[in-house]
């Protein structure tokens, strides 16, 4: 049984068994890795708090011959992000990032670049930055990353270039990108999309991770943009992220509202 | 897979419903079961007819229980000013085992989890704040675990119960008794010292 190491961060955890746990990591060198965690579960197991969710640290796994399941020999706290996890609205939005990342990916497909942006993203949620800010600008990125990039700069069908002045356009779905008004079929799978709205996404995506949190854009058009990558994410998955139905639950119960993600 | 009669692959898959239990267990069980004497066999199969026949969830705290309300809601002895929030019955039980609690419980029948979509309204979120306002506490301990979940449901429900009890107070999280210092993580190390308390 080979044994490996790599550092990785916690993105999932079930209970299996009496006192075992299942968990997902996302790791720098080997991608999704699904691990059990032999007595896990114990108040005295030797993982401590290391396989808390969002945790990085360094783990050390056997690969088993039988299935595609590790047996996690190690977990060493790196750094524990725990104030993300004692925050609701961080948590929140930590969560729907983590569940978008294990949900896209497959097991074993290393992608260091989307390993990075994880981190950025927690280390954005450590910070006094919006929470939602920093999912929105770990979806927009997460989706290049995972070879789902939309195109925007022109119609797809027409090769009118964007933004179409005053008129809205669709993203498509289907065809990859936006499309311009006269172009669009009605009822296509996608989402309405103004000129402002393409203008700020194109415009999200050049600048760097740090401008890019720090950004300032009008709320109306950032709940907008915010919730076209909901869209996306929720198609890419084939359903709305779970996170997604306990933030609305959550909202509903603490009588607050806002935008999506 | 071999094909199994039916009322053998009829068991099997229902064993495979319980947690913890894979296709493998499962079919050790019934194999097992099929060797047992008829009279054990049912027993068995009376016990668990009769525990869903039978239990119910109290409607004061939700605890599983005969009568209702249970036990401890209708004990005079127990303090109707002290109330205790936990997950599930198994944590009411763990908490009864101390012997130190006299106060009362509410079961939340779950826990919230972001990640598998399980929100407030998913728990007996709606009847604990019901029951605050109809009976007012002095104070709320809430004993969910000490986990992300847990943790998650204690921060929540300590916002919505700020003006319903004078004192939410939050179970101490930290060394496990008998555990070494050396060996503990930086996270719970550090939970134990935010809960230190003065001496002597
Ligand atoms: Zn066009
Ligand atoms: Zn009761």
């Amino acid at each position: 049984m080979p044994l490996r190491k790599t550092q990785a961060v916690v993105i999932g955890r079930m209970a299996l068994g009496e006192s075992d746990r299942l968990v997902t990591f996302y790791a720098r060198d080997c991608g999704k890795v699904r691990g059990v965690a032999k007595g896990a579960r114990r108040p005295r197991s030797r993982f401590g708090s290391g396989l808390e969710l969002f945790t990085q640290g360094q783990l050390l796994f056997f690969e088993t011959e039988r299935s595609d399941l590790a047996r996690v020999d190690s977990f060493d706290i790196l750094h524990s992000f725990q104030s993300v996890r004692e925050n609701l609205e961080r948590l929140m939005y930590g969560s729907w990032a983590v569940e978008c990342l294990g949900r896209l990916s497959a097991d074993r497909d290393p992608n260091p670049a989307l390993y990075g942006l994880l981190l950025r993203t927690l280390k954005a949620l450590e910070t006094p930055c919006r929470p939602p800010r920093a999912a929105f600008c770990f979806a927009l990125r997460a989706v290049d990353l995972l070879g789902h990039r939309l195109r925007l700069d022109r119609c797809l069908k027409c090769g009118t270039p964007s933004p179409f002045g005053s008129k809205s356009g669709r993203l498509d779905f289907t065809a990859g990108g936006l499309v311009c008004e006269p172009c669009a079929t009605y009822g296509s799978d996608g989402v309405d999309l103004s000129g402002l709205a393409v203008g700020g996404l194109r415009r999200l995506r050049t600048l760097s991770w740090d401008e890019a949190l720090r950004a300032v854009l009008p709320p109306a058009l950032e709940v907008e943009m915010a919730g076209v990558l909901e869209a996306q994410m929720a198609r890419l998955i084939g359903q709305v992220p779970r996170t997604t139905r306990f933030r609305t639950q959550a909202r509903r119960a603490l009588g607050v509202n806002g935008g999506s993600p | 897979m071999a094909y199994y009669p039916e009322p053998v692959a009829r068991l099997i898959d229902a064993l495979q419903k319980l947690p913890g239990i894979g296709p493998k267990t499962a079919q050790r069980l019934t194999f097992f079961l099929l060797k047992r004497p008829t009279e054990e066999v049912t027993a068995l199969s009376e016990a668990i007819a009769r525990v869903k026949a039978q239990i119910v969830n109290c409607s004061i705290c939700f605890n599983v229980t005969e009568e209702d309300p249970c036990q401890i809601c209708s004990d005079p002895a127990r303090d109707a000013r002290l109330l205790c929030v936990v997950e599930e019955p198994n944590d009411l039980l763990a908490m009864e085992r101390t012997g130190q609690y006299r106060g009362r419980y509410h079961v939340l029948l779950g826990v919230l989890s972001p990640l598998d979509g399980i929100g407030p309204e998913d728990l007996r979120v709606r009847e604990l704040l019901a029951r605050l306002e109809g009976q007012p506490a002095d104070e709320v301990i809430l004993a969910t675990n000490p986990n992300v979940e847990g943790e998650a449901t204690a921060i929540y429900l300590a916002k919505l119960l700020k003006s319903l009890a004078p004192r939410v107070t939050r179970i101490a999280r930290g060394l496990p008794v008998g555990g070494d210092l050396e060996y503990a993580d930086e996270v719970t190390l550090g939970k134990a010292l935010e809960g230190r308390r003065e001496m002597g």
